[in-house]
């Protein structure tokens, strides 16, 4: 579904992936584990298509496509979603309407008919109750004055509406205490299906003990050093990023 | 007859709306007195301009307007009674216009500006003891239109005053608005938005004066500028010796969309009072980039996630119109202007 091939990706002139592969199957969880500065949130944004993160070599075919040519919206209509660390307060637009204009925005690209306003309200209480967002919140402009559980919360919801094939969730747990973490990794865990793939963007491993991946991909310094299952979680857990780093070196 | 000589920018006031530049000093005295549609509805009572005109303040071309201007239209409704006014100007020129309310009553007045030609109107507004005005200025979109309307606006005891103003750029666009708290009590509410591209201007400039003490005001402005146009605000509050307890509030924020278009925000303040409340603030800044990703990475295209965040831009600004249908009329207004402007 996800082949990434030698990817070199720069910030503002500097390099920050330096020839970063991974590949990942339908019906596959991967994590990538990653100190601070490694280059995790870089590969979620190139992923995702953010502006000035430039492709400098290497390729990314999403269910065989480029993906470093499509807009980042087109990316979401083709099922790619991206679960933020920091996900945007947007005063003005109430989280209900964003909801339901993006849902219809990839309907529409996808040639889907839309749905109507009851219908999406409908299709939202039901996804919401389990991530225990209430009616009130939903009537919240977006994502202003939410807890950071609350944001996260709200990103999930969106996975479970928009259904994606390819799911990036990058840095889910932070900020998260452990009732919300699970209430979180519940919600991911229910998404978790044969035709769907995610990619797990963590720090630490604590979010791996509730969202077990089958892959574990260890990032240090813009390149994956280290591969192996779900046990790596556990070894990097054990011995610090450090070690794992000599260890490969 | 000595030649007139238009405001233009090096007048303080005048400075970001050169008048000399958008207009002939001949076409401003050939232009005749401007006739209006008014439809009335309720206890309005319309008839000629009196005789006598309430002395309110005006700016230099609302003097202009006054002296020119030989016929005009007078709205009056009495104590206590209840009405709508809209009044849609047919010919433009100059023109003028009284509107009185007396105690206790209450008018909804809606204006409507969408003419392409030189118009200059004063307006003379008496609010009398609890009397109230909801005002609804829209002002479509003319890129040859020259437009300026001078309010002055009195407001004894009790009274209030609302009002929105929805400008969508002319070649030269001044609402220039003079409003005397002069009863304790009294307050005035003020919102706009102006969405602006091409070569459009816009100036909204209001100076209110807070004359006695226990007053209010807030003013909250959004201006969105595209293209080469220019949005302006300009906002001056006076505070008098004595008037304390007066709490006046002021918002104006632009959002620019080009590098050759332009906002300017004056606000400034003139207290002479000892204990009052006065907040203000002005920013200009760009479309948030971390919001239009967010947008698009959840598959919202890039034209219309500009569109939705403009409209957000904007939400606070158009909500202070408290009438429902109004407003769903305005934020048509807008929302057509803002894809135009996102396209």
């Amino acid at each position: 579904m996800l082949e990434i091939n030698d990817l070199h990706v720069a910030v503002g002139g500097k390099e920050i992936l330096k020839g970063l592969s991974l590949s990942i199957a339908a019906g596959e969880v991967h994590a990538i584990m990653g100190p601070n500065g490694s280059g995790k949130s870089t590969l979620s944004y190139v992923l995702a298509g953010r502006e000035g993160y430039e492709i400098t070599s290497g390729s990314i075919r999403y269910r065989g496509e480029d993906l470093a040519a499509m807009a980042p919206e087109e990316r979401a209509a083709k099922g790619l979603f991206l679960a933020m660390q920091y996900p945007v307060e947007i005063p003005g637009v109430t989280t209900m309407n964003f909801v339901k204009t993006a849902l219809n925005a990839q309907r529409r690209a996808r040639g889907d008919k839309e749905i109507d306003a009851l219908g999406v309200l409908r299709l939202v209480r039901e996804k919401a109750k389990a991530l225990h967002i209430s009616e009130e919140m939903l009537k919240r402009a977006l994502n202003v004055g939410f807890s950071g559980g609350e944001k996260k919360r709200l990103e999930i919801l969106q996975m479970a509406l928009f259904e994606p094939t390819l799911a990036i969730l990058d840095e889910t747990d932070s900020g998260l205490d452990i009732d919300a973490l699970k209430v979180v990794a519940d919600g991911v865990n229910a998404l978790r299906s044969p035709e769907r793939a995610m990619l797990v963007i963590t720090h630490y491993q604590r979010l791996l003990n509730y969202i077990v991946p089958d892959r574990v991909h260890v990032l240090s310094a813009g390149r994956i050093i280290k591969e192996g299952g779900k046990e790596l979680a556990h070894e990097l857990e054990a011995k610090g990023y450090a070690q794992i780093v000599k260890d490969a070196a | 007859m000595s030649a007139l000589v238009l405001p233009n920018r090096r007048v303080e006031d005048w400075k970001y709306s050169d008048l000399r530049n958008a207009i002939e000093p001949a076409a401003v005295e050939s232009a005749p007195t401007a006739e209006w549609r008014v439809d009335v509805s309720g206890a309005v009572e319309q008839s000629p301009l009196p005789e006598i005109m309430p002395h309110g303040r005006h700016g230099e071309m609302g003097v202009v307007a006054a002296a020119r201007a030989t016929s005009g239209v007078f709205l009056h409704i009495g104590k206590g009674e209840r009405g709508t006014a809209h009044l849609e100007l047919v010919t433009a020129g100059h023109g003028r216009t009284l509107i009185v309310v007396e105690d206790g009553a209450m008018l909804t007045l809606r204006e409507a500006a969408a003419f392409g030609d030189f118009a200059n109107i004063a307006f003379d507004v008496v609010l009398g003891v609890n009397a109230q005005l909801d005002h609804i200025r829209e002002a479509a979109a003319h890129n040859d239109a020259v437009r300026v309307s001078d309010y002055s606006i009195r407001l004894a005891q009790g009274a209030a005053y609302r009002a929105h103003f929805a400008d969508f750029g002319a070649k030269l666009s001044r609402t220039e608005l003079h409003i005397a708290l002069e009863g304790e009590g009294a307050e005035a509410h003020l919102s706009g938005v102006s969405v602006l591209g091409d070569t459009g201007h816009a100036d909204v400039t209001t100076h209110i004066t807070h004359a006695v003490g226990n007053t209010q005001s807030t003013q909250l402005f959004k201006l969105i500028a595209g293209g080469k146009s220019r949005g302006v605000y300009q906002g001056k509050i006076s505070v008098a010796e004595g008037a304390n307890g007066s709490d006046s509030r002021q918002t104006a924020k632009g959002l620019l969309l080009g590098e050759r278009a332009e906002i300017d925000l004056k606000p400034e303040l003139e207290i002479l009072a000892d204990d009052v409340q006065c907040a203000h603030g002005a920013a200009v800044g760009d479309l948030d980039p971390e919001s239009l990703f967010y947008l698009r990475s959840r598959g919202v295209p890039e034209s219309e996630a500009r569109a939705l965040l403009m409209r957000a831009f904007l939400e606070d600004a158009v909500a202070e119109i408290a009438d429902e249908t109004i407003r769903a009329d305005v934020w048509s207004r807008v929302e057509a202007a803002l894809a135009e402007l996102s396209a």
